[in-house]
């Protein structure tokens, strides 16, 4: 989808998130929960492993994404005209509204196995709100639209710091994700 | 030294809107086999929920093998093999799919014991737990439960929807593992299965326990009382409980401490199933008064 001339590419990493409650609607047809608290591991290791199949199919996604990213930059065309640019600083942003979007739909999952939907709901929520917020900046705020948009070849530095920076950003949300989740997975009446 | 009891379970509570466990107490000594009875919705699979954690404690303490259940949740759980009755996960994924990812997370795991059961119970490998009857994915889940030599099983309602032939050799499996050494709780209200196979009882009637003790010893407990019109209960001046109507007149609950040789009573021995039934009258008429 990076390779659409223009498009809000930010919607390109909602479908992992789309992705992930499949996975868990999937898990709550099967029962998933309960087999997996049948076997010889602490009930923290259920949402550690969850959590850490997301984390992999994100990360996937990211790094699937990027020769695609970098062939949009080949194109002879101008950028992205309804927001950011497909480069390094959309990668890094992405990350945090993966990261946002593991923190708002795990926390309420963990508290609420059956109700994945919700949980799906308010962290599309949060999500819609982040790329609104981008998008915008990328049009409104000087800084964005002068240095993390445009293409790769300008403000290189600035833009790989910024994917840096978002995955720090995706790591600390997605740990204190897990944290929380687990502490309340473990006083959960199955 | 190996501690004496496999399981021992104090003060355990937990309270729901409209049903709580009130301090449970009991304990499993090694070697033997427990039958967990009380009726339907007395609080047994919340008990034995809460005691993997599955359903969380307001209080109390659970120990294995002389080890608290927190902080060793993996080696107990290594040790010990828990089932829930029939095999409701991963409806249509092939049994030989489902044991080949449970298996892995067993260290002690034996394929020629999962291998003799799945013969012995006729366990089509190649089938879904979507097609199979309840009472076979009940099987399928005694089987991965047997399989990975755990010391302790703790099985609820193992035997419901079984057919008796099956149930017979359900029944029998666990005396064979008790002279393995090994200890069995199992939950059910088949009164009849407690006859066959438990050394002792555990009986729970609305999340609390009124007696735990070796089966005789329960027994032994009660005699039924024969009352031909309700006049003769009225002038008997014993201490009887849960009256019950019967064909003919009326039956109750005697304690046979409670001076019942003073009195002229029409009474006999009580079997298990009518000691339940009458202490369960007793609790009705208690809460209607």
């Amino acid at each position: 989808m990076l390779l659409i001339p223009n498009y809000p590419y930010y919607v390109v990493f909602f479908y992992a998130c789309l992705g992930v409650f499949f996975m868990c609607l999937q898990g709550r047809e099967n029962h998933d929960i309960f087999y997996s608290l049948l076997l010889p591991i602490e009930k923290k290791d259920i949402v550690k492993a969850r959590i850490s199949a997301v984390v992999l199919v994100e990360l996937a996604q990211m790094i699937f994404a990027i020769p695609f990213m970098l062939i949009r930059g080949l194109f002879p065309i101008p950028g992205n005209q309804v927001g950011m640019d497909a480069n390094w600083s959309l990668l890094g942003l992405s990350f945090i509204m993966l990261g946002l979007f593991n923190l708002i739909y795990f926390t309420y999952y963990y508290k609420h196995p059956q109700k994945v939907g919700t949980a799906f709901a308010w962290g599309s929520l949060g999500i819609t709100l982040f790329m609104i917020v981008a998008e915008s900046t990328a049009h409104a705020v000087p800084f964005v639209v002068n240095v993390l948009d445009g293409p790769n070849a300008e403000h290189t530095a600035v833009k790989l710091i910024t994917l840096v920076v978002g995955l720090f950003v995706f790591s600390a949300m997605t740990y204190l994700a897990y944290k929380k989740s687990a502490r309340s997975f473990e006083t959960l009446d199955l | 030294m190996e501690p004496e009891n496999a399981l021992e379970i104090f003060h355990l509570s937990k309270r729901y809107p409209l049903f709580s466990l009130d301090d449970v107490s009991f304990s499993l000594e090694r070697g033997t086999i427990m039958g967990f009875i009380g009726r339907n919705g007395a609080g047994k699979s919340t008990t034995l929920k809460a005691l993997f954690n599955i359903v969380h404690p307001d209080s109390g303490d659970v120990s294995f093998f002389g080890l608290p259940y927190v902080g060793n949740e993996r080696a107990i759980k290594n040790q010990t093999a828990f089932s829930a009755g029939a095999f409701e996960y991963y409806q249509n994924k092939t049994l030989k799919s489902i044991t080949e990812v449970t298996r892995r997370f067993y260290e002690k795991w034996d394929d020629a014991v999962y291998a003799a059961y799945l013969k012995k119970f006729g366990l089509d490998e190649n089938k879904t737990p979507a097609e199979l009857s309840e009472g076979m994915k009940v099987k399928y889940s005694l089987c991965l439960a047997l399989s990975h030599n755990a010391e302790l099983l703790i099985l609820d309602e193992p035997t419901s929807g079984l057919d008796p032939v099956s149930r017979e050799e359900v029944l029998e499996i666990f005396l064979s593992l008790v002279e393995q050494g090994k200890t069995i709780l199992f939950s059910t209200h088949i009164i009849s299965d407690l006859e066959k196979c438990a050394d002792s009882i555990t009986y729970i009637q609305r999340g609390r326990i009124l007696a735990s003790c070796p089966v005789a010893e329960f027994q032994n407990r009660y005699k039924i009382a024969h009352f031909a019109h309700q006049a003769d209960i009225d002038e008997c001046s014993l201490n009887i409980k849960g009256i019950r109507r019967a064909k003919e007149g009326f039956t109750a609950l005697i304690e046979k401490q409670s001076g019942a040789d003073k009195q002229p009573v029409d009474e006999s021995a009580a079997t298990l199933e009518q000691i339940m039934v009458h202490l369960e009258a007793e609790k009705e008429a208690e809460t209607h008064v």
